[in-house]
Order: C-alpha cells, then sequence, then structure tokens
C-alpha cells in the first residue's frame, strides 16, 4: 500500500446516462472498488453549471478527485490522482 | 522485444490479440480505447452468437475474453511514429519505445474533421461528435448538425429530445439519409434542413455561438447562432505514424493483399483502416485473425 494512512478520496463523477464512456469509466471505477457520487447532468442543471464552470467545457464524463479535475476518460491521470 | 505489437484495440486488434496469445507469441497490444467504432454503436444485431447486444457490452465481452489469455497491454495510449531498422521501433504519445518483430495495425477509423477554423478551439465547448454523450447539456438551446447522413440525422433525433431548434447542414445538393428518419426529424417540427451548403467556421469566445456557412451556388456568408455543434461528416483513418512503410488508396486506407500483408515485410494491418471494401464487426475480427496467423507463418520463417 502506497498511503499508509490509507485516506479515501473524494471521487465524483459527471455524466449522462447514454454516453458510452462515461459507462466505462463508472465500470472502470467500480472495477477499482472506488466509491463515488454519480451526478447526472441530463436533469440538472445546477450539477451542469457546476461542471462547466469547475471543467470549462461541456464535454462529459468530468470526474473530479479530491478537487482535482479529470476531462473525460483519461485513465493515466485518473490511476495516478487515486494512487492505483 | 516482442514478437509482435498489435496497434489497436477494436474488434479486429482484439480478435488477433486472441489469436496471438493462443499462439503463445510474446504480444504487445497498445491502443487508445476499446471497442473502437462500435462502442456507441446502441445496438448490433449482426455478431453471430449473439441476437440483439449493445456496442458497450459487446466491447467488455470481447475484452474479457481477451483478458482471459495472458498478454501484455497499454491503454490509454496513441501510436505516433513506427519506422523499420532491422526491427520495428514504435513510439506513443507518452514518449515510450518498444521493439517488435512484426507490427499489427488495426487502428481503425475515427470522425472524419472539418478542418475550419474554430473546429480545434471549441472541442468540448459546443462541439461535439457524441449526441448520446451531449445532446442533454443542450437543453433549450439551438444547435447545429454538420451532415445530413443517416449519423446525422440521428443526432439530430438525440437533440430533438432536449433542443430549441435543430439545422441541419448538407454539403450536398441532396441530404443522404433514409426519408424515414427525415419524415421523424420533420415531425418534431423543430428542425430546419439546409442543402448545398459549405460551413466555413465557428466561432465564439469562451463557448460556441454562431457557425458560418455559404450556399455554395454563391452568395456571401451567413451566420447562424447556436450554441452547439455537432460533426457527422463520416469517418477517417489516421495512418500518419506509419508513413513510408504503407501504401495508402486515395481514401487514406492502407492496402494489403489477401493475407493482410502491406508493403513492408513483416508489416502487417487490418479492419477499417484497410482497403477491404466491407466496414462489419464480424469482418474486421476476421481481419484481424487472419493477420495474425500470417505474422505467425512470418515469424516461423525468420
Amino acid at each position: 500500500m502506497k498511503n499508509t494512512e490509507n485516506k479515501k478520496s473524494t471521487v465524483r463523477v459527471f455524466s449522462t446516462e447514454s454516453c458510452p464512456f462515461c459507462v466505462a469509466l463508472k465500470d472502470f471505477l467500480k472495477d477499482n472498488k472506488i466509491e463515488f457520487e454519480d451526478i447526472d447532468v441530463s436533469d440538472n442543471e445546477a450539477a451542469q453549471k457546476e461542471m462547466i464552470d469547475k471543467s470549462g467545457q461541456m464535454g462529459v464524463p468530468v470526474v473530479e478527485i479530491d478537487g482535482q479535475i479529470v476531462v473525460g476518460f483519461d485513465q493515466d491521470k485518473i490511476k495516478s490522482l487515486l494512487k492505483i | 522485444m516482442y514478437d509482435l505489437i498489435i496497434i489497436g484495440g477494436g474488434p479486429a486488434g482484439i480478435t488477433a490479440g486472441i489469436y496471438a496469445a493462443r499462439k503463445k507469441l510474446n504480444t504487445l497490444l497498445i491502443t487508445k480505447e476499446w471497442g473502437g467504432q462500435i462502442i456507441d454503436a446502441s445496438e448490433v444485431e449482426n455478431w453471430p452468437g449473439t441476437q440483439k447486444i449493445s456496442g458497450l457490452d459487446l466491447t467488455n465481452q470481447m475484452k474479457e475474453h481477451l483478458n482471459n489469455f495472458e498478454l501484455e497491454k497499454k491503454e490509454g495510449r496513441e501510436v505516433i511514429n513506427l519506422e523499420k531498422k532491422e526491427n520495428f521501433l514504435i513510439r506513443d504519445d507518452k514518449k515510450e519505445e518498444y521493439e517488435a518483430k512484426t507490427v499489427l495495425i488495426a487502428t481503425g477509423k475515427i470522425p472524419r474533421s472539418l478542418d475550419i477554423p474554430g473546429e480545434k478551439e471549441f472541442k468540448g465547448k459546443g462541439l461535439s461528435i457524441c449526441s448520446t454523450c451531449d445532446a442533454p447539456m443542450l437543453k433549450d438551446k439551438d444547435v447545429a448538425i454538420i451532415g445530413g447522413g443517416n449519423v446525422g440525422f440521428n443526432m439530430a433525433l438525440d437533440l430533438s429530445k432536449y433542443a430549441n431548434k435543430i439545422y441541419v447542414l448538407e454539403f450536398l445538393e441532396k441530404t443522404q439519409g433514409d426519408e424515414l428518419l427525415k419524415e421523424k426529424l420533420e415531425k418534431t417540427g423543430k428542425v430546419e434542413i439546409y442543402t448545398n451548403v459549405a460551413v466555413k467556421e465557428i466561432k465564439g469566445s469562451q463557448f460556441v455561438e454562431s457557425l458560418v456557412y455559404e450556399n455554395r451556388d454563391g452568395g456571401e456568408n451567413k451566420e447562424l447562432k447556436v450554441q452547439g455543434v455537432f460533426v457527422a461528416i463520416g469517418m477517417m483513418t489516421k495512418a500518419g505514424f506509419a508513413e513510408g512503410l504503407v501504401e495508402l488508396n486515395k481514401e487514406g486506407e492502407i492496402m494489403i493483399d489477401k493475407d493482410n500483408n502491406t508493403k513492408t515485410q513483416g508489416l502487417f494491418a487490418a479492419g477499417d483502416i484497410t482497403d477491404v471494401k466491407y466496414e462489419q464487426i464480424v469482418i474486421a475480427a476476421s481481419e484481424g485473425a487472419k493477420a495474425t496467423l500470417s505474422a505467425h507463418d512470418y515469424l516461423k520463417k525468420l
């Protein structure tokens, strides 16, 4: 184990229901036993605005890991932020 | 040093990987992502053994099948250079280098780009190629779809559930999509189709604000106020990394013989990136298998 304190990361996923890379991203997190908040922006204007403000763009998926923003299903970046 | 490096993780690359593992070739598979074009197919009904399956589920099944085998994989990486000295040398976008005796290119096709000002700047900022992903972000907004084929029509249908107004812009004099879909679009009362127009520029500040087009018969440029632009102008290959080692036809596809050989010995290609006429999942898969068997035969003779 790399992190001796084993502090859990706070992970939030902004996605839409039908987007293939959102599903792939969430499956990846589940496979790695990472707990996350699943935010469907389709019908949630406040969440849409938050995602756009934080990521500076409007494509899904967006992941927030301990305050850091990753746009798209960028596995290497997500792995390094989660230290997995 | 690998016996075989497979570039691509769609049906051709995955099948090639399965065959390579069964032949016990020391293999590396490098891919940007899994599934290729099938990943956003909502329904696949022509893959033998499964009557109906989503593209994402089929991708996951193929991936799981591949994971049963011993095979080294690198994902999230794009190969940017391939050259041949004594062996093949490959470099990826993370600047890692690999060496192999044989290489199989199975990188398929990607959506064709517009090559107009604004395209790069506004990607993800109102410009998209995935209506199933991004349509919900355009609720009550006005959007344009570039391309009046079936893909463009289906995008317009996806968007009609959310957007206020949808313009479909077709370069040719007539749209190419099915009449049935066109009727569905007309029924939504939200869709306007412009034909014989060329899109010139996408404009905005942080996000897309408008699109500039011209009528191909002449006249001045016109501007449409839209907050979203979706591109559906067909597919293209991206074979630049193998320049000099492969012969391309005028569509940019790698020319191969019936055993998947390219013009360079030890370099093979399979699937939609090749000049094989029909582009189907089952055909790409079988081409991947053929190519690996050819590479195996070639390795035996070294």
